[in-house]
């Protein structure tokens, strides 16, 4: 079977286990709006100082929910130990990154057409469907350039003790670029863009996402060798 | 039955001075193993003794810390891909996924082979261990034999030439013992070979061609089943 | 291992002889700048300490990569050794920049493109060490190890740009770049000395690492008698 062909049975297998697994994804959208309720009771009910730091907000509690979003993805293949299982079979270890980091991406998708609206709302924040569009589309290429070290990472510490810290520990640092750019195109979305940097931002978005999803496909078959 | 000095092409396994140390401990050592084609060979042993290190050894889940092992006479170092298609190994643990169904479990598996299931084949696996009935049902709803069982399909359903089982009598009832029984004869027919490690003596005695007794990670002695029984009585 | 000993350990009593020298001129002789006064000293320790420490984080995943693809201890602990001077050097370098701030404007963090590169940078090579504190098997975390610093280094010119673009949307002046000639001479000077102490220290931490990978590579027992049986032939 060719290389395609086992990251669609990947992604397919990860996007059934997510249907029917659906708590998991509210549990953490959930978890996404709690974060943003509290960003504002750590500011206050200044709809001026909200108004200015929600695009900040919503990328920390996007990024936040995201981390929660990606150890799980390996949760689940470590609950029976089912990652062991797909290693025995003749699948190429790049095929499972892919298939892996595709369908993590997937679901971080997922998170911001909830949590933005949310943060609009408790924030004040007026927003066009257009922007909205654009602010989404922003989203997918930071989900994208979270998923592929995130993916790596949460397969490496899947098993080791303190997981919990140790993923956003070696991540965090890590995304600091896709944080940034984020905010800032996401800020200059919601609160105007006079000098047209957004398409700067989106581009420093994608070449993180592109070099990352090089560089981690290459290094994960070195991750597992010995097991994970 | 004599073993002639067969060259590693021909050999099914083929271990060389294997060894695995794990932090300070070594969990198997000078591990000479030679394993015919066709041959149905036991390994025997208290718990720590190795059998389980050395399944994982054979089906690349380990790497060697000394020695080398050739599956077929393909090297599991460069030739991964090759290896996984040859063999099968079925451990302690179940390899599911609780959200998903009996079915689709077969499916994922069989998909990730390369290969499709037509449903009418997968209930009819199914079936053969008893679970057609709950085919539709999510995995984890599943009593431990049924688990096992499931699992165990993972044998039939890919065409390994060498098929590895790590206590596939645990967890199982007599009926479900006596199903592996036959499958392991089927195997034997087939001319596939089998490396089984198990507790329970009585039983994988009767059907072995060749045992190998471990401690400590060594092979300490090996001969027919019957020797065995009469070495280390009914268990180990 | 006595001419290992002379070596490095010459290298080290070299770097801290330079040391003096550098900073002893840098010190007294070279001459004051002009709008910053005697503060701007600092910058004979803190230039040599910023430079070696991207110079070792370099060097780190230059092993990392050698490790990865040759799997001898050897390089996991030149990986493992460069990644900590190297931290050690980054630590050093932001406690010397934020007294230069303090001195200079008054704050103890100002968000300077570069100071602010260097505590990602420190945070992200931590990381690695983090990760290794967890990893019992010495294989698979001398993988982890060349796997986790190749990430971060990818990461360094990413977060240099951005954090520098990110600056310079606020417009806010940086730490001054030019340097008159009677000052190269200390400048340079220190930065020998620290790169010489630091490879000192990289030798000793490897040599440690090497030392405790040995201690567990306990030799095979002896082996066991065969007991009769029939054997196979």
């Amino acid at each position: 079977m060719n290389l395609i062909g086992q990251v669609i049975t990947v992604v397919r297998k990860d996007l059934l286990l997510e249907w029917r697994g659906k708590g998991r994804l509210i549990s953490v959208l959930l978890f996404g709006v709690v974060t943003l309720l509290l960003f504002s009771f750590a500011v206050g009910p200044d709809s001026t100082l909200l108004r200015a730091a929600a695009g900040g907000f919503l990328v920390l509690a996007l990024l936040l929910s995201s981390t929660l979003g990606l150890s799980e993805s390996f949760r689940v293949e470590q609950e029976q130990r089912a990652i062991e299982g797909l290693l025995l079979l003749p699948v190429d270890p790049i095929a499972l990154y892919y298939g892996k980091t595709l369908s993590n991406t997937l679901f971080l998708m997922l998170l911001a057409p909830v949590l933005t609206p949310v943060a609009l709302i408790l924030y004040s924040v007026q927003l066009d469907l257009s922007g909205l569009a654009v602010l989404l589309g922003l989203w997918t290429l930071a989900a994208a350039g979270l998923s592929a070290p995130g993916t790596l990472y949460a397969a490496m510490t899947s098993r080791l003790q303190s997981q919990d810290v140790l993923l956003p520990l070696l991540l965090f640092p890590l995304v600091i670029p896709v944080l940034m750019g984020s905010v800032k195109s996401i800020t200059l979305i919601l609160t105007g863009d006079p000098m047209s940097q957004v398409g700067s931002w989106a581009t420093l978005l994608a070449s993180f996402a592109i070099i990352y999803w090089s560089l981690c496909g290459l290094l994960f078959p070195h991750a597992i060798e010995e097991g994970i | 039955m004599s073993l002639r000095a067969a060259d590693s092409a021909t050999l099914a396994v083929q271990t060389s001075k294997l060894g695995k140390r794990f932090g300070r401990q070594w969990a198997l050592a000078h591990c000479d193993l030679q394993v015919r084609p066709g041959e149905v060979l036991l390994l025997a042993g208290a718990n720590g003794s190795g059998k389980t290190t050395l399944l994982r050894l054979i089906a690349g889940l380990y790497k060697p810390t000394q020695g080398n092992l050739t599956i077929y006479g393909m090297d599991p170092d460069q030739e991964k891909l090759a290896c996984r298609r040859t063999l099968t190994l079925v451990g302690h643990d179940n390899y599911l996924y609780s959200q998903l169904t009996a079915l689709e479990m077969l499916q994922v598996w069989t998909r990730l082979r390369g290969a499709e299931l037509p449903e009418a084949q997968a209930i009819e696996l199914l079936r053969e261990v008893d679970l057609d009935e709950r085919r539709d049902y999510a995995v984890g709803g599943f009593s431990a034999g049924m688990r096992k069982r499931l699992t165990l399909l993972r044998t039939r359903l890919e065409e390994p030439k060498l098929v590895l089982l790590d206590e596939p009598f645990s967890a199982l009832d007599a009926a479900g013992q006596n199903l592996i029984e036959e499958w392991i004869e089927g195997y034997r027919s087939a001319g596939k070979t089998v490396v089984l490690a198990s507790h329970n003596l009585p039983r994988a005695s009767k059907m072995c061609d060749r045992a190998i007794l471990l401690q400590e990670g060594q092979m300490l002695w090996q001969g027919t089943g019957s020797e065995l029984l009469d070495q280390v009585g009914t268990t180990v | 291992m006595t001419r290992q000993f002379k070596w490095d350990s010459g290298l080290g009593l070299l770097g801290l002889l330079l040391l003096f020298v550098g900073s002893y001129i840098g010190l007294f002789v070279a001459p004051a700048e002009r709008y910053m006064g005697e503060v701007q000293r600092i910058m004979y320790v803190h230039v040599p300490c910023a430079w070696n420490a991207m110079l070792l984080y370099t060097l780190a995943f230059i092993f990392a990569i050698v490790s990865l693809w040759t799997h001898r201890a050897k390089w996991d602990a030149m990986t493992t050794a460069a990644v900590e001077v190297g931290i050690v050097l980054n630590a050093l370098l932001l406690v010397q920049g934020s007294i230069w701030a303090r001195a200079t404007w008054g704050v103890w963090w100002d968000w300077d493109v570069r100071l602010t590169t260097s505590l990602i940078l420190l945070l992200l090579f931590a990381g690695v060490l983090a990760l290794r504190s967890f990893v019992h098997d010495s294989g698979r975390r001398a993988t982890w190890t060349a796997i986790a610093t190749i990430v971060a280094f990818v990461d360094v010119p990413l977060v240099y740009f951005c954090v520098r673009w990110w600056r310079s949307l606020h417009q806010v002046q940086s730490t001054p770049d030019t340097v008159a000639p009677m000052m190269v001479v200390p400048l340079r000077i220190n930065a020998f000395a620290i790169l010489f102490i630091a490879i000192w220290m990289m030798a000793q931490r490897a040599r440690l690492e090497l030392d405790r990978r040995h201690q567990d590579q306990v030799a095979e027992p002896e082996r066991l008698a065969p007991v009769g049986g029939s054997s196979n032939d």
